[in-house]
């Protein structure tokens, strides 16, 4: 307690003695006839006992007003929220490395890139971004107005930021190159598998065509010549369960293969691998002579190199 | 949230009542309330019976007002307590002719302290701290001594004082600095002494 001592007193301390003061209060027994007193009078001047609909009608209109109030204020949010996503997302995509602004845009892209869940999407959405901010860099450097002795600090950090940011796009260039190889080699593997499986289809097809009129006599009366070799069993009765299952097993590996369609598929996904090993040594060969044109301070043509390098990721 | 909700449903009902005129809701507002004004008006005017007079008709005056008048909100029924607490005092004041001259430690008019603290060495402080405070703040300037009534002793909200008083809430923040170094000094001058 620090009541004694009053020299070196703090507000907190002063405040902390106020507070005790909020103990003091009037007596009860003044309270209770004052009450009273209060009472008989204001009985006196046309106060009424409310009837029980007056104070239900009150009741569901104060709990109507408190529970609204949030719930206007909720939706005011969400309109404010959408509304202030929709403008500001095009203004903040017009600020540039200079502007007071470019920390919002940096935040609001962030949050982009946090919900997106796919890798590869993150990837390119990422490279996208840092070859964006690249050429800005290089659009502002190239301002003859900005590019000064004056701000030779912030032109030394934008030209740092503009390394950071192609060295980025090579990074997540390469890392989608490599993912989609991982992809397609995957499904080479699976189209393999398919053209097993569709092989093997193949002989149980002959299998069951074979075996089946002669060993059961109830298939022999269904048996159609011409027809697919699975259509046979279908009308069959249940001793034939084995062979349906047989068929229906046949059935599914025949949907799958044909709407994987391994030889076309085989096809697309080398050229795929193919093209996107190219793309992807395509865009680190631009970036290279960016990086060049630009460290030789020749941004103008950097900035074009850069635009190159965005409708290839585009 | 549940808490917040339920007590903005019962300050509406309250409101809702009292807009019909009835009579339980206002002894309610009474009951809630009667500790505060009583602490404005004797903090303000420095007399115990005259602070329990001014109370009584305080409430009395309040409950015409809002026979002939119509409330907006919760929010006002507060500030409008300590509104008409105000200008009773005024009207006290000219009446009487009177300024604040007696001091809050009178000891005609001795404070009923009710002292929860259990150890009477932290008693004895707490008294001490009372009578210290006490002795100081009919020193301070009238528009002082009020900001710090509402805001530290009966808890009002910057708001709310800015309502009543009639002023922004920055006006009171600066007020409400000014007056704690202001009683600080009086309070650490006495304590020199």
């Amino acid at each position: 307690m620090t009541s004694l001592n009053t020299n070196n007193m703090t507000n907190k301390d002063l405040i902390a003695k106020l507070n005790n003061l909020k103990k003091i209060s009037p007596d009860s027994a003044w309270l209770s006839s004052n009450r009273e007193l209060l009472l008989s009078q204001v009985s006196n001047s046309g106060a009424e006992n409310l009837s029980y609909w007056k104070n239900l009608q009150i009741n569901l209109s104060s709990a109507f007003k408190t529970a609204a109030q949030p719930a206007y204020a909720l939706v005011a949010f969400i309109l404010i929220l959408l509304t202030g996503s929709l403008t500001s997302a095009e203004f903040l995509a017009t600020s540039k490395p200079n502007d007071s602004l470019y920390i919002a845009r940096i935040i609001s892209e962030q949050v982009k890139l946090s919900t997106t869940f796919n890798t590869d999407a993150r990837d390119r959405l990422a490279s996208q971004f840092a070859s964006e901010h690249a050429q800005d860099i290089s659009a502002v450097l190239a301002n003859p107005e900005f590019n000064t002795e004056e701000n030779k600090d912030r032109v030394a950090v934008l030209s740092d930021s503009f390394n950071k940011e192609v060295d980025t796009v090579k990074n997540r260039i390469t890392k989608l190159a490599a993912s989609s190889a991982v992809k397609n080699s995957e499904v080479n593997n699976n189209s393999e598998l398919l053209t097993i499986a569709d092989s093997a289809k193949d002989q149980d097809g002959i299998q069951l065509l074979e075996n089946n009129p002669g060993s059961n006599p109830l298939a022999d009366k269904t048996f159609e010549q011409g027809q697919s070799g699975v259509e046979i069993y279908s009308t069959s009765s249940s001793d034939l369960s084995e062979n349906k299952i047989e068929t229906i097993k046949v059935e599914a590996v025949e949907d799958v293969a044909e709407s994987l369609n391994p030889t076309s598929t085989l096809v697309n996904a080398s050229s795929t691998v193919a093209s996107s090993t190219e793309a992807s040594d395509e865009v680190i060969k631009i970036l290279d002579e960016a990086k060049k044109l630009f460290d030789a301070k020749d941004y103008d043509q950097a900035l074009n190199k850069l635009k190159e390098v965005d409708q290839i990721i585009k | 949230m549940a808490i917040n909700f339920v007590r903005k449903f019962k300050s509406r009902q309250i409101l809702g009542r009292l807009k019909s005129h009835d009579k339980e809701a206002f002894i309610k507002v009474y009951d809630a309330s009667v500790d505060d004004i009583y602490r404005f008006v004797y903090f303000k005017i420095g007399h115990k019976e005259e602070a329990k007079d001014l109370t009584s008709m305080i409430f009395l005056k309040a409950w015409n007002h809002i026979q002939s008048n119509t409330l907006e909100d919760a929010k006002t029924l507060r500030a409008l307590l300590y509104k008409i607490a105000r200008n009773t005092i005024i009207d006290y004041y000219r009446e009487s002719g009177n300024k604040l001259t007696a001091s809050l430690d009178d000891e005609d008019h001795k404070i009923e302290i009710v002292d929860d603290a259990p150890a009477p060495a932290a008693r004895l402080d707490q008294a001490t701290d009372v009578d210290l405070i006490k002795r100081q703040l009919p020193l301070l300037k009238e528009e002082y001594r009020e900001v710090i009534i509402m805001k530290f002793i009966n808890d009002l909200s910057l708001e709310e004082i800015a309502d009543i008083s009639g002023k922004t809430k920055g006006n009171v923040r600066v007020l409400l600095h000014r007056a704690l170094n202001a009683l600080r000094e009086l309070v650490e001058k006495e304590g020199r002494l």
